[in-house]
Formats: C-alpha cells, structure tokens, sequence
C-alpha cells in the first residue's frame, strides 16, 4: 500500500514537473494572462462591482468559484488533523488539583477526583505558576487584536485585508489567551464542538450564498442577482455578496485555526495542554 | 520649525536602533543581548516613530492627522507588547535553567 501510495505520488508530481515547462515564464508580459485578464480587471472592477480593491474583487467575485475551494481546503485540513490527532480519552488515570487555602497540590489516580470544588483547582501535570505580567498583558490586548480583525474583514473592500486575514487574526486572538491561561480555559469559552461547527457554517455561508444565487437567478455566485434581497442595485449587489462571502471565509479560517491549535497542543487529548 | 524637530526625534531612535544592533552581537549571553534587543523595540521605536508623526502632521489636514494617530497607535502597542515578550522570553530562559553570564577572574 506504501508503495502504490509512493509511485502515485511521484507519478503526479513527475507529471506536474514536466508540464510546467509549457507554463509562460514568470512576470512574462506576453502572457494571456497579463494581455487579456489584467487590463479587464484593473479597467472594470470598480463599475462592475463598486470594490476599489482590486485583489478583493478578483479573489471574492470574479474567481469566487476558485475561493470556495480554497476555504474547502481549509475545511478539509481542520477534520484531517482532527482525525490525525484526536485521541478520545474517556478514563482519565492521572490529575492533579491544587488546594488553594494552603496551596498543597494532590494527586488524584482513577476518577475519584474532587467534581464541582469550591478549594480544589485543576493544575496541569506540567504547571507552573501564572506569570502576571504575560496574564494581565494578553487579556488587556485581546480585545484590540479581535476588534481589529473585525476591522481587516469589513474593510477589505478599501485596504489590503479580507476573510483569510481578518479570520487568522481571530483564530490567533484566542489561542494568545490559550497560552497566556491555559488549554482549559480557552476550550471551556470556545469547545471542540463549536469550533467544527463554526467552521462547517463558514463553508456554508459561502457555497449557501452561491447557491442562493442560483435559485434566485441564473448562476452560481453571480451576486447581481442577489440585488432584490438586499434592496439595492445590481452593482452595489456585488460589493455586498463579496462581504457576505468574506464573512464565512472569516468563520471557517478560525474556527479551522482554533481546532488545529487544540489538538497540536494537547497531542489530540484536549485533557491539557499549553 | 516642527520639521527640524522630526529630524532630531528620528535621528535619536537611529543611534538607539545602532547601539541595540551593536549589542545584539556584542554582548557575552542571552540576556545581556535580549536586553540590547529591548532597547532596539522601545526607546529607538519610539523615538523614530514620534518623528514620523511629527512629519507627517507639519502639513496638517484630516488624512495626515489620521496617518499620525496610527502611528501613535502603533507605538502604544508597541510598548505594551514588546516589554512582554521580552519578559516572557527572559523567564522561559530562567526555567529552563539558562546562567546568567559572569565575568572570569
């Protein structure tokens, strides 16, 4: 079966390679790309779709077909490295709980564990103390990293930024609270659970947008024909659809970065962890 | 008048921005250069980052005004976060049981 695997692979990639030669050279202006594509972008982007930024346009609305799968992939390396990775682990041997009053730390074998205590904490078998200063600098920050990830998806229709960006920044706001606190308390705001179905909704806000085209109009993702529902024209509608789909781009990105991050880091037991 | 006091401002972060390189490389250990490090993402930061504001606002009208506030932004972020990591980095050296360097007799 290794071996089938091997030969596939340096089949396809032989195949690849070999076919590359036949690509016009990087940067060549005589390219179809550069004398056809390029100047019809750069021309009509802003009277087709009222989007200054050109990158955002062609990325969202002229080859939005292209980013849909792109933000499948990301959907598809979220559940590989969660079924890589995830070992579910009903029995528990091993936890230990610091006793806050006198600050003796116990060990606890099996599952007689103290549930639901008010004096005992669950430390992780590698704990160290809490460094303050890292604590209290993270949580003042967060909410300035989230608030300006809401800022790079709204604003990716001006500036450099979109639903890829603005989502990492998200994802990356809460896995600085992970670290800085710890794997615990980060999975009890934002779960497994939630994650997988943040990043499912993300992917159906885009394909259920396109698909909403075609049963409103005529075709997938052409978001002109969304103009009656948002009640404006059929111009603005194109700027509008690409927001909608940069949302759910922002979604799956994070919610695909905050599974990762759970399972890389708990070695896929999500019992503890950094 | 305001330009000439951009360019001091500016000025000093570069010599700031030297000093810090030159220790970077000179310093004998971890700490000392982590140190050098800091002195490069504040004080040079700051410094040079205050004259860009200053230079940006000398023809003073909304745009500008916003470009300042950014970089001022910047700054306070800057000055937040930095001495933060380079504490975080200076405690994982101390548990990790990393000496500090001293002198031979």
């Amino acid at each position: 079966m290794k071996i089938l695997g091997t030969i596939t692979i340096l089949l396809c990639g032989g195949l690849l390679i070999f076919f590359t030669s036949d690509f016009p050279d990087f940067g060549d202006p005589k390219s179809p790309a550069s004398i056809h594509l390029s100047p019809y972008f750069i021309e009509h982007t802003l009277e087709d779709t009222a989007v200054p930024n050109i990158v955002t346009s062609v990325l969202a609305d002229y080859r939005s077909y292209d980013t849909m799968f792109e933000t499948t992939v990301i959907l598809t390396a979220g559940l590989a490295c969660f079924l890589l990775l995830r070992i579910p682990t009903k029995e528990v041997t091993r936890r230990y709980y610091l006793h806050e009053p006198t600050g003796v730390t116990l060990r606890f074998d099996g599952d007689r564990y103290p549930k639901g205590s008010n004096v005992f904490k669950r430390i992780d078998s590698n704990w160290v103390p809490y460094d303050i200063i890292i604590n209290f600098t993270c949580r003042l920050l967060i909410h300035f990293i989230q608030i300006f990830a809401l800022y790079v998806v709204a604003h990716g229709h001006y500036s450099p930024g979109g639903g890829f960006q603005g989502g990492v920044v998200i994802g990356a706001s809460i896995i600085l609270f992970a670290i800085s606190s710890n794997l615990r308390a980060s999975i009890k705001r934002l779960g497994e659970k939630a994650a997988a179905i943040f990043t499912a909704t993300g992917v159906f806000i885009y394909a259920g947008t396109g698909a909403l085209c075609m049963v409103i109009g005529e075709h997938f993702l052409n978001y002109s024909f969304l103009a009656p529902l948002l009640g404006t024209d059929r111009i603005m509608a194109r700027s509008h659809g690409i927001f909608i789909v940069e949302i759910g781009v922002a979604v799956a990105v994070m919610a695909v970065m905050i599974w990762i991050y759970y399972n890389l880091s708990s070695a896929g037991k999500q019992d503890e962890g950094l | 008048m305001i330009i000439y006091i951009a360019g001091v401002l500016i000025i000093a972060g570069l010599f700031f921005f030297l000093v810090g390189s030159i220790g970077m490389i000179r310093l004998p250990d971890f700490y000392s250069r982590l140190h050098s490090a800091g002195i490069i993402d504040t004080m040079g930061l700051l410094l040079s980052m205050s004259g860009l504001a200053l230079l940006i606002l000398n023809e003073f009208n909304l745009g500008n005004f916003l470009s300042a506030i950014k970089i001022i932004l910047i700054i306070v972020f800057i000055f937040l976060t930095s001495p933060t990591a380079t504490h975080a980095i200076v405690d994982a050296g101390i548990r990790a049981g990393l000496k500090p360097w001293e002198k031979k007799q």
